[in-house]
């Protein structure tokens, strides 16, 4: 997962369309005695892309080339000299740099009007294509390297949350314990409110919150440069939904990570420990505590939680307080604290789950 | 707004026109106090500040200020008023009046026209408020009755968990005040003040709001990536690296270092990669050393995953936090990289001397590349503590109202990531800038470290690729549209929220390494 991926179905795709543009072959050839190849414009595109599938100009060999680009007609003659001169081309051509708009049409215009195509306008005409193709396949790269990055980066952030989570129901666990003596009440109010929204809140989470948010923004390819829609969308929508649209057109990995970021703030801030944090929360020494009382909140769907934290509390120490025989039973053969699944509930954008090599947590 | 590249954007106290011709159309749109509100706060500073009898202000007993405060702390006067948030008490109106120009008469109709709602209005007085609150503090007619009953009145505008963008600055601003308030007042050490509290956060909500940050916004990733693709470029030939890490935290940047030497696509092997985290002599010692070995841990099992040769050292400071290059365990032929990064989720900013010694240690042992991300300040000396204390809050400003882009519905979670990491901040900067106000100049607290690097210590700024510029490109294109890279020179990179600076990376080199080749 973590090692370089081969940009294959994006190339395969272009090189299909270009397929059928051209028909079977698609190559161009002059009418001498001798029938020399021209180089078309989707001809060298297609070179360019197995070149870059093969490594860079250094790794590919006319003969790789000849595999990947699969044309017809294309001989390894063809190939060598072409490859010689796209290597002579990849050194940079910077006074191309500024004069590369105004040449590269007029190149682009001979190559279409002028049939006769003399050696010396051929060369030239690459050598401004070639820079043409050197930056924008420099910046393909660069993006293909930026998500790989940030996947690793968020694989990285992962298992840091699941270490994070881990400690936390052992924090829990050996909480409970301590508590089953002395605070019968507090345990009761842990165990009354814990158990069922672990499981109701997982479930809201995977099943409606998904749908109810996603929905409109799917199909954006905002990437490519889509960016008028996207502007409207900032007025109407969450821009964080803005932000996982992005990402997605970056990557591809979009099936994988639909609700996670979604329960920022119904779930995750207070399954990790979040705003209940007040300073003057009656627990404040037990850490645990106030976790483990987040999820009444969300149970009862207040919004408010931050400002509420102790008003909850007391409130829930009434109404848990008549049930505390049972509770206390129960106490004991409570299960280990199941957070819940940190992988589902915290995630790096690009999480890529279970296929990842790269598990800490065993 | 973003227009170019040499003009300081600090229009806080210039431009004047121009900034606020874009703010009646902008501030129509958003709601609540914006960034662009708090330009024209500032140009109202301007305007202002020197006009204002601060003398008067100050007096104890004067009638004069009893009015003016009553005033500013009264909510309700500004809406009908000529200037929404303005007392419209008689002697205030009096100075001010003098101190408007025509033309600036004209740019404050636009304004009231402007902002006619009473959030806006509210965070406008909130500014005033803290401003006069922070000259009360350190102005040349100090007077801490009066900066103590403004801060009084402050916190019952404002909270930190509630209200606009604005208000919840001002809480932390407040916060920060009054902190600074009763640490001189007490004589108490006030390098202190912010180390113990407010870093009591939980693990768990660290690593939340962490995430949420990741998530918000590019300040993490456009710092880590910057930076890591020019360690990639620099030791593209190198066979052993050696990265100086100043604050390793979680270690999150290496992954993505790591990913990147393994898919190098030249097809030679990854270089050995050896990470050397830095752990703090002094107090909270303990803790610290336990995260770095937890980090090492889990960066080598990283790179165990993906094939990464790799090694991992600690490297203690002193116990008042310096660095010691000799504590260092060296290798022969080892490229050596020196990482500073001192922006939004590092903690570590804070220990001046230490960065500076790192940063002046690194010369001894000859870095192939130096990598420094910073926050931007002000490149403002003569601002003097409520000019600083100003641009402080215009940086903060851009920041909640970026955050704020990335998360409109998500206030909980901005709250969380406020709290753990922005309200901290905030307070050791306050603190950092009020303990350094006697000595401007001197030192790098007036300057950036990226001047400092080059001025000072006589590194030499490495370009930046294309590669990276693109990365950086590419990269903000997954946020919020008002978000902003521009080249600073040739070795540095800013990201910018709308006309703010807020970050910059930039890279260096020992001048003596190129030498050496």
């Amino acid at each position: 997962m973590f090692h370089a991926k081969k940009p294959s179905t994006p190339t395969m795709n272009s090189h299909e369309r270009a397929m059928c543009v051209q028909g079977d072959s698609g190559l161009v050839l002059t009418t001498d005695p001798k029938p020399r190849l021209r180089w078309t414009v989707e001809l060298h595109e297609r070179f360019v892309d197995a070149v870059t599938q093969l490594g860079g100009p250094d790794k590919a060999t006319p003969k790789t080339i000849m595999r990947v680009m699969g044309v017809k007609g294309l001989t390894l003659y063809h190939l060598k000299s072409h490859l010689q001169k796209f290597r002579l081309g990849k050194q940079p051509h910077r006074e191309y740099d500024h004069s590369s708009k105004d040449s590269e049409r007029a190149s682009v215009e001979l190559q279409k009007h002028t049939a006769s195509s003399s050696g010396m306008m051929n060369r030239s005409m690459n050598d401004v294509q070639m820079e043409v193709q050197r930056r924008l396949h420099e910046q393909l790269e660069v993006q293909r390297h930026l998500q790989l990055r940030i996947e690793a980066q968020g694989k990285y952030m992962q298992t840091i949350l699941e270490k994070a989570c881990q400690t936390l129901a052992n924090e829990n666990m050996a909480a409970s314990g301590s508590y089953n003596n002395n605070k019968a009440t507090m345990g009761n109010i842990h165990h009354g409110i814990m158990m069922p929204p672990d499981i109701s809140t997982l479930k809201d989470f995977g099943q409606h919150q998904l749908p109810l948010s996603f929905p409109p923004l799917q199909d954006l390819n905002i990437y490519g440069g889509g960016h008028h829609e996207l502007d409207q969308l900032h007025h109407q929508q969450d821009g964080f939904m803005q932000n996982n649209d992005n990402l997605l057109c970056l990557g591809n990995n979009k099936k994988k990570r639909p609700s996670n970021n979604f329960c920022y703030d119904d779930l995750r801030l207070q399954d990790l420990g979040g705003p209940t944090t007040s300073q003057d929360d009656p627990f404040e020494d037990e850490n645990h505590n106030r976790i483990r009382l987040a999820p009444l909140s969300i149970d009862r769907g207040e919004n408010d939680i931050d400002r509420v934290s102790s008003d909850h509390l007391y409130n829930t120490k009434q109404i848990f307080d008549a049930d505390n025989v049972f509770c206390e039973k129960k106490q004991l053969e409570r299960p280990s604290p199941k957070r819940i699944n940190p992988s589902v509930m915290v995630s790096g954008p690009m999480q890529q789950g279970r296929s990842s090599p790269f598990n800490l947590a065993n | 707004m973003f227009i170019d590249n040499q003009i300081p954007e600090f229009d806080m106290y210039e431009n004047i026109t121009t900034t606020t011709t874009t703010t009646s159309t902008t501030t129509m749109a958003s709601q609540g106090t914006s960034l662009e509100d708090f330009d024209q706060a500032g140009h109202m500073c301007n305007n202002w500040s020197p006009v204002v009898d601060w003398e008067a202000l100050s007096a104890p007993n004067g009638d004069d200020l009893q009015g003016l405060i009553q005033s500013m702390m009264d909510e309700n006067t500004p809406s009908e008023s000529h200037y929404p948030s303005f007392p419209s008490s008689g002697t205030f109106r009096d100075v001010l009046s003098h101190s408007i120009s025509p033309e600036s008469q004209m740019d404050h109709e636009e304004f009231t026209s402007a902002t006619t709602s009473t959030e806006d209005a509210k965070g406008l007085n909130l500014i005033h408020l803290l401003m006069a609150a922070a000259e009360a503090l350190t102005g040349a007619h100090e007077s801490r009755e009066l900066a103590r009953v403004i801060l009084v009145r402050l916190k019952d505008l404002v909270s930190p968990n509630e209200g606009t963008n604005m208000e919840r600055l001002a809480a932390y601003f407040t916060e920060a005040l009054q902190s600074l308030l009763e640490g001189t007042s007490n004589n108490n050490n006030i390098k202190n003040l912010f180390n113990h509290q407010k870093d009591e956060h939980h693990q768990s909500d660290i690593l939340a709001a962490f995430q949420l940050l990741q998530d918000m916004s590019p300040y993490v990733k456009f710092g880590h990536f910057t930076a890591n693709q020019a360690i990639v470029e620099a030791v593209k030939d190198e066979r052993r690296v050696h990265v100086i890490d100043f604050d390793i935290m979680e270690g999150i940047q290496w992954a993505s270092l790591m990913q990147a030497l393994v898919s190098r696509t030249d097809g030679r092997p990854a270089p050995h990669l050896r990470i050397t985290a830095l752990t703090r002599g002094g107090g909270g010692g303990r803790r610290s050393i336990g995260t770095v070995q937890e980090t090492g841990k889990r960066l080598a099992a990283f790179a165990a995953s993906i094939g990464q040769p790799f090694s991992y050292h600690q490297c203690k400071t002193d116990s008042d936090e310096t660095f010691k290059p000799t504590g260092l365990k060296l290798v022969k032929g080892e490229a050596i990289i020196m990482n500073c990064m001192l922006h939004l989720p590092h903690f570590s900013h804070r220990w001046m001397d230490s960065v500076a010694s790192f940063l002046a240690g690194s010369k001894t042992l000859c870095p192939k590349l130096i990598t420094l991300v910073e926050e931007e300040v002000s490149p403002l000396n003569d601002g003097g503590f409520v000019g600083r204390f100003m641009d402080s809050l215009h940086h903060y400003s851009a920041l909640y109202d970026s955050l704020e882009a990335g998360f409109p519905l998500q206030g909980r979670a901005r709250a969380l990531v406020e709290r753990v990491f922005l309200g901290p901040r905030i307070g050791r900067s306050i603190a950092q800038i009020y303990r350094s106000r006697g000595e401007e100049k001197g030192g790098h607290c007036g300057t950036s470290w990226s001047q400092w690097l080059d001025n000072a210590m006589g590194f030499s700024p490495v370009s930046l690729s294309f590669a990276n510029h693109c990365q950086a490109k590419l990269l903000l294109g997954l946020f919020n549209d008002g978000y902003r890279v521009e080249e600073l020179g040739c070795n540095k990179l800013v990201l910018g929220w709308k006309s703010r600076r807020l970050l910059s990376a930039s890279i260096w080199t020992c001048p003596e390494y190129s030498n050496l080749e």
